[in-house]
């Protein structure tokens, strides 16, 4: 038996996708829709001003990536699923979000029900907003919706007014 | 024609095992059997065929005739055909596992360059029962009416009307009077209920008796409602079809048809089921039907096959062209190959246990059986199609295909509207709605947005009236499996 990651649901082995949340149990080994042109994705890994200087904690040790919430301090840690809805909750909307920041002011800093996803797509990982209403930003500069950009250690986005850095632990991969 | 091999008159490949052969002329006599076949020549066809497997199911006298043979050429078939798996092998383990086989055919260009547009043999079977009163039987008329005037000389059509009874409104053939079959059809009055068995039976023996060869039989069903007692004769004419090469494909319009019923009946025969939520859409359904028919291969691709018994067939979906889920059992009916383009089948097989001292597992071993009409080699093609995977210890650590996984991805969104329409019929409003949650989550994710709120706005209405709204169940349904076909798959990569 396989046991998914997400909502418990028992799968028989090699079945793809939970046939109860849809979530994937296999990724893809290349991303046909990445399409981002070098000289675009040089910009992006540009590193953060040095200016807004700010401490970074200490990832959790058994959290291979997480999230650290630059205005509240706050770490969510990234586990067991191959990509990570982000989004906020809210009394009478159907969506979920994998990762819910409506316990976070989400609604104040102008995050969307659902507002991107992170892919976890060895070396690095995928960001791509969902065509929010505020839109999001990485390391400072705005993304197009709907397609997926290239985020590391220490690269921090922004949903709506929300500052996101995404923490990779060294140690576990 | 060159002389047909006694293996080709069962439609068998030449490496037919035994048990193939008895299952083809099995398959042959229920079709064939003079008791129960009216057609005139077939009985004759009937004695070819007994003759045939008195040979090759003696082997003795199989071996005689196989040596009267010219040896097996390596011909290039006009149809290729290529495999992807979502794992590199079966692994040995003591539990049952899963495997996803995709399917992809392809028809040769220079093959497809050489048929030229395929002529209709085509039943219209139009419902005129009293809720196709108005705007809904007027819009039928007109686009019927559009139908008959693009119609090709070389095109059979006939169209049948039915309430509690059928009526034969155009007999096929009868075309040299255009004016008087315009004058037929805008004469068509609604009144009475929907006996769909009577119209399509009608509709059937419209076809059948111009059945050819080289055109495509098709009967194309339009209704608006629901059939009560006689779906079980419905589905037996759907056999019968099928096995004859005619297919069946059904237009229901609005919210009262039966769409698992519709469903059923057009994928025995390899058709396929469109919902025309609005009548406005009524012309453009039927006209891209036959469009579709015209651009594809006369006879439906049929796959005959056995599996072992530790292996049990979870589902069956054809992705492309038309996306439609097919009905188990051997033949399998893939459907219409388009001549231009590819079919897409996927398969997904449950493997019980892996029998030991073995290196290799056969899923499924059978053959495909296609007609390229009027092509100057050959007409008739007997494909060999295995599924099979190595088996080995361990798991082969090799992520899935992109084209396997994509495949699968969009055939499991579709699988959870399936689900949650399966838990409202068990009365589970709370699983029904979170399935479509789920649903409309992944629809965002995949920048679906306004289907995505389209399924929200159900969610709504689910919450609140504890069902699904009047139309919420098919707009879904027929919205999911929308999203497989190769334009929407096409646009989204752009």
């Amino acid at each position: 038996m396989i046991v998914c990651p997400k909502c418990g649901n028992k799968e028989i082995p090699g079945t793809l996708f939970c046939s109860e949340c849809g979530t994937q149990f296999a990724t893809a080994s290349r991303d046909p829709t990445l399409t981002i042109p070098s000289n675009l994705a040089d910009q992006l890994r540009e590193p953060y001003p040095e200016g807004e200087d700010h401490e970074i904690p200490p990832t959790p040790e058994d959290a291979n990536l997480s999230l650290f919430l630059v205005d509240t301090g706050d770490v969510i840690p990234l586990e067991g699923l191959p990509e990570y809805t982000i989004g906020r909750s809210a009394e009478d909307q159907p969506l979920l979000p994998d990762i819910d920041l409506a316990p976070y002011n989400g609604y104040e800093f102008g995050v969307s029900r659902l507002h991107a996803s992170i892919k976890i797509s060895p070396p690095n990982a995928l960001l791509t907003d969902f065509g929010s209403a505020n839109g999001t930003e990485l390391n400072g500069q705005k993304i197009s919706p709907n397609q997926p950009y290239p985020i590391t250690h220490g690269d921090i986005f922004t949903l709506g007014k929300m500052k996101i850095q995404l923490l990779v632990n060294r140690s576990g991969s | 024609m060159a002389k047909q091999t006694l293996y080709e008159r069962l439609g068998l490949p030449r490496d037919a095992s035994l048990e193939e052969i008895r299952h083809a002329y099995r398959q042959l006599v229920l079709r064939l059997h003079p008791d129960t076949n009216l057609n005139p020549g077939e009985t004759e066809l009937f004695i070819d065929i007994q003759h045939a497997y008195e040979y090759l199911a003696d082997p003795e006298k199989k071996e005689d005739y196989d040596q009267t043979l010219p040896a097996d050429q390596d011909v290039e078939t006009p149809i290729s055909h290529k495999f992807y798996y979502s794992q590199p092998s079966l692994v040995r383990m003591d539990e049952p596992q899963v495997i996803y086989a995709l399917l992809e055919l392809r028809m040769h260009p220079d093959t497809s360059l050489l048929i030229s547009s395929t002529p209709l043999n085509i039943s219209l079977v139009v419902d005129c029962s009293t809720s196709m009163q108005g705007t809904r039987l007027d819009t039928v008329k007109l686009t019927a009416i559009d139908l008959v005037r693009q119609l090709r000389p070389q095109d059979v059509f006939s169209l049948v009307k039915f309430n509690d009874w059928a009526e034969l409104l155009i007999p096929p053939g009868s075309r040299s009077d255009i004016k008087s079959t315009e004058m037929k059809i805008q004469l068509l009055q609604a009144g009475g209920g929907t006996e769909i068995f009577k119209g399509l039976e009608m509709g059937f023996s419209q076809v059948s008796q111009s059945l050819a060869r080289d055109r495509v039989n098709h009967i194309i069903l339009i209704t608006d409602g629901r059939t009560y007692g006689d779906e079980l004769s419905c589905e037996k004419l759907a056999d019968q079809s099928s096995a004859m090469g005619i297919g069946i494909s059904a237009l229901g319009i609005g919210n009262q048809w039966n769409d698992k019923f519709l469903d059923r009946i057009t994928s025995k025969t390899g058709g396929m089921c469109r919902y025309v939520s609005d009548i406005s859409q009524m012309r453009n359904s039927l006209l891209s039907e036959i469009t579709r028919l015209g651009s594809c291969l006369t006879e439906p691709i049929n796959y005959s096959y056995q599996i072992p018994s530790n292996v049990e067939l979870r589902s069956t979906f054809r992705l492309q062209p038309d996306p439609s889920p097919l009905v188990f059992g051997s033949p399998l009916i893939f459907g219409n190959m388009p001549r231009f383009g590819s079919m897409k089948i996927l398969v997904e097989f449950l493997i019980k246990d892996i029998p030991a001292k073995t290196a290799s597992f056969t899923l499924a071993k059978g053959f495909m059986n296609y007609e390229i009409p009027r092509h100057a080699v050959q007409t008739h093609y007997v494909q060999r199609l295995i599924f099979e995977r190595p088996i080995t210890r361990a798991v082969i650590k090799e992520e899935p295909s992109i084209e396997i996984l994509n495949a699968v991805k969009l055939f499991s969104l579709y699988h959870l509207q399936d689900r949650a329409s399966e838990a409202m019929g068990k009365g589970d409003v709370n699983a029904a709605t979170r399935h479509m949650e789920i649903l409309a989550t992944h629809l965002v994710n995949k920048g679906e947005q306004d289907f995505a709120e389209s399924v929200m706005e159900e969610i709504a209405y689910m919450k609140r009236n504890q069902t699904f709204s009047e139309d919420g169940e098919k707009r879904i349904k027929y919205g999911t499996r929308a999203l497989l076909l190769p334009a929407k798959t096409a646009e989204r990569k752009s």
